[in-house]
């Protein structure tokens, strides 16, 4: 074989193939890599259309169970798909979290009062799972409006930078949409879900101490209640949303509560509680902190943070470690059998970082679907 | 479609392969380039059409949930498929085979497979 140098007749070809190609990429490079990240972005697009879809029909599939006709139960979800909630302006912090909270407190009523005027018949507890699914519904629909708005900029403008960061976080989009995509399926279901460990570690380690539903005390705040629990001579608040309808209540507000209820007498606040996991790491790994294990937009952990601080109480978290697809899908069994490990760790903090005759909080964060009280 | 543009993709790369062997032989002189050029690019394509489509998984069935079932007086166990309605904690009707006694139900989960262990 021989190339290039000397050349017989038709080395010219060659030649030319070669000049052609470095003209054409350094001319038009660009366009082409441009089409095939469109191309990409494409092809994600459609994946997330076609989960977006599913989800909605799987919403009004269940949403019709409860007394109203497809058609009209299809017109009020699309209605509502684009709901939105306008954060609280920054700029003039000072009291930024009240106003948030408030902001969300009017949020809830108004899916509570979409869900109840679409489901006449439905139960307390079918209810609270009926907003959830609405919730992941519209997760996915937002996730496809948004990718669906950047393709289509992209593709208008020719912007180069647009189009990149999409095709670029497309993989870690796809892998959440399908993540609540799967999800759907617990919680029109009501199925237990990743995220109610919390819940269930408390629940589980009540009873071990006599609780029974019959005396756990409801609605300290919206949706949270406690089992009052004796602990080798501790009282022990043991508290979590009520379940199990599909809620995560107002835990951090309950806390508030029950600390100033006792001024002086908490000696410590233990907080549990569903964590991401890093990739590598253990699914159901128990691991423990300092600080307030709760994952809402702000009030809650503010609320469990400042009554801590001006009551100088310890404060300790103990979380289980899932990826995102078992925190929202149903509950992994390898997140279930970290129970034991779980209550165990407890009862050591209580143990040795408290004395007979202290007063602790122990509260299970997290989304009660799927679990009894 | 499938099998069709896997035999082609399985002939265009033979072919391309005996274009390219061919490329090398010493006598066929200056005609070589080209012929380089030309089993190159029949192989690609060839490759292109049998590796096409191959990243489009299987969709999976979703896994099925299952519910535990515990006796509350001796180990009796029991593990049946998720009924609508089901929940963790849920106390039921039905009595123990064995002692009779209340039962509960203790899980309600999925087994998801393990992935592959990573080196770290
Ligand atoms: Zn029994």
């Amino acid at each position: 074989m021989q190339i290039g140098l000397d050349g017989g007749e038709y080395s010219w070809v060659l030649n030319l193939v070669f000049f052609a190609f470095i003209m054409i990429m350094s001319l038009y490079g660009q366009k082409i890599q441009m089409w095939q990240w469109l191309k990409q972005i494409e092809a994600g697009l459609i994946e997330l259309k076609r989960m977006a879809i599913e989800s909605r029909q799987s919403a009004i599939d269940t949403f019709k169970e409860h007394g109203t006709e497809e058609e009209e139960v299809a017109k009020e979800i699309d209605r509502w798909l684009d709901y939105f909630t306008i954060m609280p302006v920054d700029l003039d912090p000072a009291g930024i979290l009240k106003r948030l909270d408030h902001l969300l407190d009017q949020r809830r009523d108004r899916f509570q009062e979409f869900v109840t005027d679409l489901t006449p018949d439905a139960s307390n507890s079918e209810r609270m799972n009926l907003e959830n699914t609405l919730e992941v519904t519209q997760v996915l629909s937002l996730i496809f409006r948004i990718v669906r708005h950047f393709y289509l900029l992209g593709k208008k403008t020719g912007s180069t930078i647009m189009v990149m960061q999409v095709q670029m976080i497309m993989p870690e989009l796809l892998r959440l949409a399908k993540a609540y995509s799967d999800a759907m399926d617990a919680f029109s279901q009501g199925k237990p879900i990743g995220d109610g460990i919390g819940p269930l570690v408390v629940t589980k380690l009540a009873r071990e101490y006599d609780a029974t539903p019959e005396t756990y005390v409801h609605e300290v705040t919206k949706e949270v209640g406690y089992y009052p629990i004796e602990v080798e001579g501790r009282t022990v608040y043991a508290m979590r949303a009520t379940g199990p309808g599909g809620t995560v209540g107002k835990p951090g507000f309950a806390v508030k509560k029950i600390v100033e209820d006792n001024k002086g007498k908490i000696a410590r606040i233990i907080t549990v509680d569903a964590a991401l996991k890093l990739e590598g790491e253990e699914m159901g790994r128990v691991s423990e902190g300092t600080g307030a294990a709760i994952g809402d937009p702000g009030p809650e952990k503010h609320a469990i943070e400042q009554a801590a601080t001006d009551n100088q109480i310890g404060i300790e978290a103990i979380v289980v470690k899932e990826d995102e697809a078992a925190a929202v899908g149903v509950l992994d069994k390898r997140v279930l059998d970290s129970l034991p490990e779980v209550i165990d760790r407890i009862k050591i903090a209580i143990r040795k970082r408290t004395k007979p005759g202290d007063k602790i909080i122990l509260v299970g964060i997290g989304n009660t679907i799927g679990i009894g009280l | 479609m499938g099998i069709i543009s896997k035999i082609l993709g399985v002939v265009l790369t033979a072919s391309g392969a005996l274009i390219l062997t061919h490329a090398m032989d010493p006598n066929v002189g200056s005609l070589s380039f080209v012929l380089f050029v030309v089993g190159l690019l029949v192989m690609s394509v060839g490759f292109g059409l049998l590796t096409a489509g191959k990243q489009k998984k299987e969709v999976k069935a979703s896994l099925p949930t299952v519910t535990e079932i515990r006796c509350n007086g001796c180990d009796f166990k029991e593990i049946r498929d998720y009924e609508k309605g089901d929940y963790i904690l849920k106390p039921l009707e039905m009595k123990c085979p064995k002692c009779s006694g209340k039962m509960t139900i203790e899980g309600v989960y999925v087994v998801r497979e393990e992935p592959d262990k990573d080196r770290f």
